[in-house]
């Protein structure tokens, strides 16, 4: 039995009128990947940011660990869409953000090598590709130890080649670090590609959560499941 | 070979490029020169460049002039820091605290119109006609372009990177220090870059109130007895200190927003070869 | 490369601060002493005040009697004036005319010396070579003058002598900068003004008084005011000061080559052009008299004539007779 990391109790949200989610349930264990897909404008964000703490609930509540989420989730680090790393700072700089201290140095050596960017610690953000930018997102993310990971399409605007080796770099970090990482995407090949289970987003709830026993195994997955699978998430969105 | 060719064709190109904004002040102050010694000009309305160079040595040599400067100088620096100072605070505070903006800025915004030299009856009146006058003309012209400039840079800082720092339990102090600051930072600068500017106009005007010393009264004190030596001179100095203060200025701007320098080279770089 | 480009920056921050703290000295130097009781003194380059300054027994023998003084310098009488209602200036030396404007607009003052003419260097301007002869050749042409100085009273003057009326002529009111550019390029015909400029102007624009103020009876004579309440309270003083200042005017009279080569220096004017102005007049300073209220009066009614100003003053009730 998997230990419970989080609980989404029935929560709702609306901004004035619209009401973006209502009576969304969802259990995210300790330790898994999960991936939450649906269609633009759905509320993935903004159930994302909730998590983070970082947005309210307008009803129902967001249990971690037994305790109601309340003002910003401190277990949980985000990595944004934009890489929104301050460009004033270099590599080593952004990584550490307000740690000090020799252990914290060495820690933040170690976490850019992993992302393979130990030779780029004195460059400047701007001195970066956009996959070497969200490499230093990533390891700045980690930096802080967070028993949840929340990406909101991290590699969007990535291009493909190099968004495949990111899905492949986070997903082997995380699971290395046994990270509990909660992935939001329109992509759903992607979700595919990284995730234990993928949650539908659909009409302002979690419509659906498809198990995905191809994932997280040695081999790279069966192609032809994964592609059913797909198609079969896709059915479900635009159903 | 052919490399060492184009090198050094590059090496002088970029000296001559560096000698380029020199060009029209050397021209004219040769033609100046010219003029004066073919006697185009009428010398008791426009001395020549070597008379005013010599009366600068007199001035210097009987001490008037590095003493006149050095006051202009401190009165100059003491406004900057003060007005300048207080700007920043109120421009700082304002920015960062919305119920102190709902309380400041539009007043802040009304006092701005009145042109500050509109002021010195009043501060006649209420500080007298000593140092502490002059330094309040100045202070109150340095103040409003460094307020307008922290409030607004601090501001327009991107909410993105100040939610990232939020979100990442930055305390205030590295919130501020490390996220909002050098974000706000460029155009803070260019504030100080205007208010130097300012503060060297106001300085003119706030010398010629009953001073008896400063480069502004050298200036009126030789205008009232039509010594056009001195009053060229002291136009020249006002000229080179301006022309100072800017250097330091964009110094300082390079200094500080390196950062800003390698992103521009890098976006400049990208764009090149995508036009290629 | 970068490095060095700091540490220079850096250099000439430090150099920057260094010189405004040498400055911030300078300043401070003229702050005084503090058991001695403060007096401000007014006063304009050139002056009877000026001539207190330069030879330096002033302060020391004020200081004996107990008094700190500091001289500001102004570079016109209306500024002084300005200063002197609002009590930045205790005593100040000014010429005829802005008294008078002064008393009109309300400001409380009292006459408390009166000093020598300026007559014989005080007049209207004219190229030795202009077709202007005589005073009644005035008509129609344009004079430059400076508004509520006694280049105005001197013009109102000689209009009077000359039995012309004041649309006879074209008045250019110009402060002294403007005037003299305008006089230079001929813009105006003639230019009512007084000593040094008048001397200056003389030697280097080859240049005339067409009358001088001992025709027009506009005299430039010299006045020592002080705010009434101020006046009131500091009789003792007041009489020091005239004491001490025309001991200086004696010095002054005597000594015309040293007094020349300071003003010279001070005043960056040629020694030509400053001895043609001082030895044309007499320094002096004494109390009130009943004539020179007279003068005063003159300036006054001649005014309020030319609806120059729009109250009728009577100086003497301005004045102290100190005796
Ligand atoms: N602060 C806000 N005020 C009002 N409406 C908002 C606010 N934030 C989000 N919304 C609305 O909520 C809805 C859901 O937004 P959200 O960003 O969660 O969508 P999303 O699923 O992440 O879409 P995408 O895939 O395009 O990023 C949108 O219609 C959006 O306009
Ligand atoms: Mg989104």
């Amino acid at each position: 039995m998997p230990q419970k990391l989080l609980e989404i109790n029935k929560v709702g949200k609306s901004y004035g009128k619209s009401v973006i989610l209502s009576d969304a349930n969802l259990v995210i264990n300790e330790g898994e990947f999960i991936a939450l897909v649906g269609m633009s404008g759905g509320g993935k964000s903004t159930l994302l940011r909730m998590l983070a703490g970082l947005e309210e609930t307008s009803a129902g509540s967001i249990i971690q660990d037994g305790n109601k989420i309340q003002g910003l989730n401190k277990e949980a680090r985000v990595m944004f869409q934009e890489d929104r790393l301050l460009p004033w700072m270099n590599v080593m700089d952004n990584v550490l953000l307000d740690k000090r201290g020799k252990q914290s140095v060495s820690e933040a050596t170690e976490l850019l090598t992993q992302v393979g960017l130990g030779q780029y610690v004195e460059q400047l953000p701007s001195q970066l590709s956009g996959g070497q930018r969200q490499r230093v997102a990533l390891a700045r993310a980690l930096m802080s130890h967070p028993r949840l990971l929340l990406l909101d399409e991290p590699l969007g605007a990535l291009d493909a080649l190099t968004r495949t080796k990111m899905q492949d770099l986070i997903r082997k970090v995380c699971q290395d670090k046994a990270i509990t990482t909660f992935l939001v995407t329109h992509d759903i090949n992607e979700a595919v590609r990284m995730a234990d289970r993928i949650a539908v987003i659909k009409n302002g709830t979690i419509w659906r959560i498809v198990e995905n026993p191809y994932r997280g195994k040695e081999s790279l997955g069966d192609k032809e499941k994964e592609v059913e699978i797909s198609e079969e998430i896709l059915a479900e969105i635009l159903d | 070979m052919e490399n060492i060719e184009t090198n050094e064709k590059y090496h002088f190109s970029f000296k001559f490029k560096n000698s380029l904004p020199w060009l029209i002040p050397v021209f004219l102050i040769v033609f100046w020169q010219v003029a004066c010694n073919l006697s185009w000009v009428n010398e008791t309305l426009l001395p020549s460049p070597i008379d005013v160079v010599t009366n600068g040595i007199k001035l210097f040599k009987n001490g008037e002039l590095q003493e006149n400067m050095s006051i202009s100088l401190y009165r100059a620096t003491a406004g900057l820091l003060i007005g300048g100072g207080l700007g920043f605070v109120l421009g700082f505070i304002n920015g960062v605290s919305r119920k102190a903006r709902l309380l400041f800025d539009s007043t802040i915004q009304m006092l701005r119109n009145i042109p500050h030299l509109a002021l010195i009856p009043l501060i006649i009146l209420w500080l007298g006609i000593g140092e502490s006058a002059k330094i309040s003309l100045v202070a109150l012209g340095c103040l409003f372009p460094m307020y307008i400039n922290t409030y607004h840079g601090i501001t327009s800082v991107d909410p993105k990177l100040i939610e990232m720092g939020k979100s990442y339990e930055l305390s205030k102090k590295d919130l501020f220090i490390k996220v909002i600051f050098p974000g706000a930072l460029p155009t803070i600068l260019m504030g100080v870059r205007y208010a130097l500017g300012v503060m060297w106009t106001t300085l003119i005007v706030a010398e010629t109130i009953s001073a008896s010393s400063g480069i502004g009264y050298m200036s009126t004190n030789a205008e009232q007895f039509m010594d056009m030596k001195t009053i060229v001179l002291c136009i020249l100095i006002y000229a080179l200190l301006g022309k100072l203060s800017d250097f330091i200025a964009k110094n300082l701007e390079d200094i500080f927003l390196e950062w800003r320098a390698v992103e521009r080279r890098n976006t400049d770089a990208s764009e090149t070869s995508r036009n290629k | 490369m970068k490095n060095l480009k700091k540490s220079f920056i850096a250099i000439l921050l430090l150099f920057w601060c260094g010189v405004a703290i040498y400055g911030w000295h300078l300043t401070r130097e003229d702050a005084g002493s503090s058991s001695l009781k403060n007096v401000v003194l007014g006063y304009q380059a050139g002056d009877e005040f000026y001539i207190s300054k330069i030879r330096g027994q002033f302060v020391k023998k004020m200081k004996a009697k107990g008094y700190n003084v500091k001289f500001k310098e102004f570079q016109n009488g209306a500024a002084m004036l300005q200063a002197l209602a609002s009590g930045n200036v205790d005593y100040a030396r000014v010429g005829d005319t802005p008294p008078v404007s002064a008393l009109a607009a309300g400001t409380k003052l009292t006459y408390v010396a009166a000093g020598g003419t300026k007559a014989k260097g005080s007049g209207i301007l004219i190229r030795k070579n202009s077709s202007i002869k005589t005073l009644a050749d005035l008509k129609g042409k344009k004079v430059a003058y400076t508004k509520g100085t006694s280049s105005q009273y001197m013009l109102l003057r000689a209009l009077k002598v000359a039995g012309l009326s004041n649309d006879d002529i074209t008045w250019v009111n110009l402060d002294s900068d403007a005037a003299s550019v305008a006089y230079s390029k001929g813009k105006v015909d003639a230019w009512a003004n007084w000593d040094p400029s008048v001397a200056q102007v003389e030697i280097t624009e080859n240049s005339k008084l067409l009358v001088d103020g001992t025709t027009t009876k506009a005299l430039n004579r010299s006045f020592i005011v002080s705010p009434t309440t101020y006046a009131s309270k500091n009789k003792t003083l007041s009489k020091l000061i005239i004491k001490y200042t025309e001991q200086d005017m004696k010095w002054a009279n005597k000594n015309h080559s040293k007094l020349i080569k300071k003003m010279s220096a001070d005043l960056k004017l040629s020694k030509k052009v400053v001895r043609r102005s001082v030895i044309r007049r007499t320094f002096s300073m004494h109390a009130m008299s009943k004539s020179v209220v007279k003068e005063e009066q003159e300036i006054a009614n001649v005014f309020y004539d030319n609806n120059i100003l729009t109250k009728k003053i009577d100086v003497s009730k301005h004045v102290q007779y100190l005796k």
